[in-house]
């Protein structure tokens, strides 16, 4: 008893314990009652469906290069270009389009890379302890305080980031450390629950209950740490072209704000504006879907929560 | 007291650690740069009349090394040099050395970062003990709608949107310069209201942005710290709300210092999107130029800079945890 | 002087009168405490006994009005001599009341501790919150302190993490005692702790007692307690009082029968485990409790068709000593 009022009515504590076995019957069932209690979870799941198929079939409807017209530059919003012109003339809603795919994919990939890197490390870290969990806690916490964009600057000039590989690797290198850290952490408390200890009496190798018995338990948390780590990657890799230190020859929202920003003098007139906004728009109603669908994640994912 | 140094020595020589695995770090990232900038620099300077050991040797004031030593010579003299925190010479600013420059725009970033970082705490801090204390009525839930909306939105957006609402559209602040160049510096009012009217924007992009972050920590914090046995305690032993709102207060508070290391890293991380776009003259700017004008030995020495910033700030933000909790203070 | 004295001792520290509290759950409400009628006489130790769920906790919050919520404080009223119907109190007034004339010993004292102040300051901190004097008061903890044999010096100027279980909660009861109430409050006062740290802490109670003759409700299950410590005793079941009378003739001649019950429960040192019976069944919890007839029928076995209609209502079995129970004269076992 820890309270210092030592009883309450029995019928108030009645709440689920904490460790519900996770195992339920048809998780597609839980996640589609919630979705159908909770409309925003649908309203977010059906805007990340929007920019996912921008992303994925968007960039068919146009040609590789983008036309251009320099005696058009920087036109109104109008029924040929409902989003306005940028600075060479060029159809604003047909870069946000094209532009779409290499921030999401390349944010899709951090967020991978980013759960993988740190769930495997904080899996080790937290199951190992000892020399393994010492040094990964000490690369994780040098990988925390090096502060990333000055460390993403630095590597601009041998690394030119170039495919949604390359971006999204990077991102996941320097993005890992505070998974590892609440996954080594996760992983130790579940080191002492019984069906870990009796798995272990039982001789099972090592690798078996780490896969089979410890990593069920935390998929949950990744998951919604993945979706986390991918809104953070879509900053992160629009902020790197945003700053100018990355080649600007192919098209995305973050070259699309580096351009608004120094060629076209956003900041100096507002006749760019629609072309300064529509990637701003895009990126925070990207974020906006992942906010709005991480919550009902959290619902289906928390039994806890489920009953309001 | 003993406990305290030996945790602070401990910390620092960690420090130390960090910062030479980071100095090494960027002595083998220059080697990598493709091209090679050092075998160019010596060639430039050899074509520009010089003879190879002269330029050998500019060569070597830029960057800490010759450039025709073996590898772990090299590195060794490059380490000896930033011992002696020498951190080589300017490409870009002839012969200047690199600490000069670093040192001038160091307290631009410095004074941004560490208002920005106080001031936000502070601000965040108060919303969210207002939104824990009125949590079932409009004014709690519209600070948490706010500050989740806020939280959501990048750094650099608000950074960029302020300066394009509150500097270009409707010009009421200053912005592209630390003060007006017709006004000279020194301990002076109008020099000193005139910095700071141009610091309000890059700081207040700093408080918009990391608000959020601040008043849902601070709010669930406070929540949690309202449901423990010793403040219901404290109620029942007539306790007066004044001291019983410190109690609530101290305890919520305590636990979001262990946040304070994450926020300043990324604030001085953010920094360089807040210099670029208000083109204040501080470290993270100097960082984004170097690299234009391919001034390497002045990158590096300025992302060194901020490293070693962050790290300092999360030694003090821990020290001060340690000195504030007697929990810490008196265990181990 | 002397029939002041003992006009005195019949007086009441406080009474309690057609107490109900309810429990709000799922939109029905629960009585937790069921039309309840108490007198603490003044100086003396009167003990609440009853199983978990029996309601002698929220009994003892009400008597503060600190009933917490989904709870509610449905009907009667708590008077003290002084201060009036707590009840009716509310505000500046309620809290001055709370800490000074009335306090709490709570079971777990270390967690009604701030843990980031030390306990001189905590203190002094009750001595601002009532207006007294803060040099009088740490003399008076000092003092207590040194009575319950703990190092003044050390205990205040150490945090609550510094200190052991038994140390904390005899912090615990200098806090309750170090503004002199006229009524302490004691929930489940040992229950926390070792027993070695619980014979002290009895024994403590006991002492200061003796000394100071506040007036005191022990809240417990432990019926060993209360034969320790109480000078009467009130028996609580389904939150209603079934027994109540001095604590030597409610447990030499116990009346209802599950006061019965709950002394043949304790196992003795000198006697046969054997011999100690558990009470078969459940105490009915706060959504399942009768609404009509005697709350514990379900148990009894003695149980006769007039305990399904109405609940019997406490009469007196003998001098100052009143049962809720319509059997008369217990068949002998």
């Amino acid at each position: 008893m820890n309270t210092i009022v030592s009883e309450e009515p029995q019928a108030l504590s009645t709440y689920p314990s904490a460790q519900t076995p996770r195992h339920r019957p048809s998780s597609w069932a839980v996640a589609w009652d919630v979705l159908r209690r909770r409309p925003t979870g649908l309203l977010g799941l059906a805007i990340l469906l929007f920019f996912i198929g921008m992303a994925a079939f968007g960039p068919l409807f146009y040609p590789a290069e983008l036309p251009s017209n320099p005696s058009n530059i920087f036109a109104g919003p109008s029924p040929a270009h409902p989003l306005g012109t940028d600075f060479q003339g060029t159809d604003t809603l047909a870069l946000v389009i094209t532009g779409s795919r290499y921030v999401l994919l390349s944010a899709f990939l951090a967020g991978l890379f980013t759960a993988v890197f740190g769930t495997v490390t904080g899996l080790i870290s937290g199951y190992y302890l000892g020399v393994p969990d010492s040094i990964i806690t000490k690369l994780a916490d040098f990988v925390l305080t090096i502060p990333s964009f000055p460390l993403l600057v630095v590597l601009s000039t041998v690394w030119k980031f170039g495919s949604p590989l390359a971006m999204g690797l990077v991102l996941g290198l320097i993005g890992w450390g505070a998974l590892a850290r609440a996954v080594r952490s996760q992983v130790l408390t579940l080191r002492e629950r019984t069906f870990i200890e009796a798995a272990r009496g039982l001789g099972f190798s090592s690798v078996h209950i780490i896969v089979k018995e410890i990593f069920p338990n935390i998929t949950s948390y990744v998951a919604m740490k993945f979706l986390l780590a991918v809104t953070g990657a879509i900053y992160a890799s629009v902020a790197l072209f945003f700053l100018g230190v990355l080649p600007l020859s192919t098209n995305n929202w973050g070259v699309m704000l580096q351009f608004a920003f120094s060629q076209a003098g956003a900041m100096y007139t507002t006749q760019s504006l629609p072309y300064l906004l529509a990637p701003l728009a895009c990126i925070l109603l990207v974020t906006f879907g992942v906010v709005l669908f991480l919550d009902a994640v959290d619902e289906m994912l928390n039994p806890r929560l489920r009953r309001g | 007291m003993r406990g305290f140094l030996l945790r602070l020595a401990r910390r620092l020589v960690g420090a130390l650690v960090m910062i030479w695995a980071v100095a090494t770090f960027t002595f083998f990232l220059i080697r990598m740069i493709p091209g090679d900038p050092v075998a160019a620099q010596l060639n430039m300077l050899e074509q520009q009349g010089m003879s190879e050991s002269q330029a050998a040797a500019r060569v070597a004031g830029m960057y800490g090394f010759y450039p025709k030593d073996p590898l772990p010579i090299q590195y060794l003299h490059y380490m000896q040099q930033m011992a002696h925190l020498d951190l080589g010479q300017s490409i870009s600013y002839t012969g200047v050395p690199v600490m000069h420059i670093i040192l001038s725009a160091l307290p631009y970033t410095l004074g941004l970062v560490v208002t920005g970082i106080i001031l936000t705490f502070i601000v965040g801090v108060i919303g969210g003990v207002f939104a824990a204390i009125y949590r079932n009525t409009w004014v709690g839930s519209s600070i948490t709608v706010v500050g989740s909306i806020l939280h959501g939105i990048p750094q650099f957006m608000v950074a960029l949107l302020l300066a394009y609402l509150l500097a270009t559209a409707h010009p009421i602040f200053p912005f592209g310069a630390p003060y007006d160049a017709a006004i000279s510096p020194g301990i002076t009012w109008t020099f000193l209201s005139n910095l700071g009217l141009h610091a309000v924007l890059p700081i207040a992009a700093f408080i918009i942005s990391g608000f959020g972050f601040w008043a849902l920590a601070m709010k669930a914090s406070v929540v949690t710290t309202l449901g423990d046995d010793f403040i219901l305690a404290a109620e029942l032993r007539g306790i007066k709300p004044s001291i019983r709102f410190r109690y609530i207060a101290r305890n919520a508070f305590l636990p979001l210092f262990t946040y304070l290391a994450i926020a300043i890293g990324y604030t001085f991380g953010g920094a360089i999107f807040i210099e670029q776009i208000f083109d204040y003259p501080g470290l993270g700017l100097l960082q984004l130029n170097s690299i234009g004008v391919h001034d390497y030995p002045l990158m590096q020495a300025a992302f060194l800079m901020i490293t070693v910033a962050v790290i300092v700030s999360n030694i003090v933000a821990e020290m001060l945890y340690t000195v504030i909790d007697p929990r810490i203070r008196t265990a181990r | 002087m002397a029939t002041q004295a003992a006009t005195r001792v019949e007086q009441n520290a406080c009474s309690i009168r057609g107490l109900t509290v309810v429990y709000r759950v799922e939109r029905h409400e629960y009585a937790a405490v069921q039309d309840v009628d108490l007198d603490i006489p003044s100086g003396e130790i009167t003990a609440v006994i009853g199983e978990s769920g029996s309601g002698k906790t929220t009994l003892a919050m009400a008597m503060l009005n600190a009933v917490q919520p989904p709870g509610r404080i449905a009907a009667g009223s708590v008077v003290y001599p002084t201060a009036g119907d707590i009840l009716r109190l509310s505000g500046k007034r309620l809290r001055r009341l709370r800490g000074d004339s009335i306090s709490m010993v709570f079971q777990t004292s270390q967690n009604s501790l701030n843990p980031l102040k030390r306990i001189g300051g905590q203190a002094m901190d009750l001595a601002r919150s009532h207006g007294r004097d803060p040099r009088g008061t740490l003399r008076e903890a000092r003092d207590l302190c040194a009575k319950m044999s703990l190092d003044a010096d050390r205990v205040l100027t150490s945090y609550q993490h510094e200190l052991s279980g038994g140390m904390r909660q005899r912090v615990g009861i200098m806090l309750a005692l170090v503004l002199q109430p006229e009524v302490v409050l004691l929930d489940e006062p040992t229950t926390a702790l070792d027993v070695l740290s619980q014979s002290e802490v009895l024994q403590i109670l006991r002492d200061l007692q003796r000394e100071r003759r506040f007036s005191a409700v022990l809240i417990t299950h432990d019926m060993g307690v209360v034969a320790e410590l109480a000078d009467r005793v009130a028996v609580m079941y389904a939150g209603r009082i079934v027994e109540r009378g001095r604590t030597r003739d409610v447990l030499i001649r116990p009346d209802h029968p599950y006061t019965r019950a709950l002394i043949r429960s304790i196992p003795r040192l000198s006697g046969d485990l054997s011999e100690a019976v558990p009470l078969p069944g459940l105490p009915p919890s706060l959504t399942t409790i009768p609404d009509h007839g005697c709350v514990f029928r379900a148990r009894c076995a003695y149980r006769m068709p007039i305990c399904d209609t109405v609940q019997p209502p406490l009469e007196s079995v003998g001098p100052d000593h009143d049962s809720a129970c319509y059997l008369e004269g217990f068949p002998s076992d």
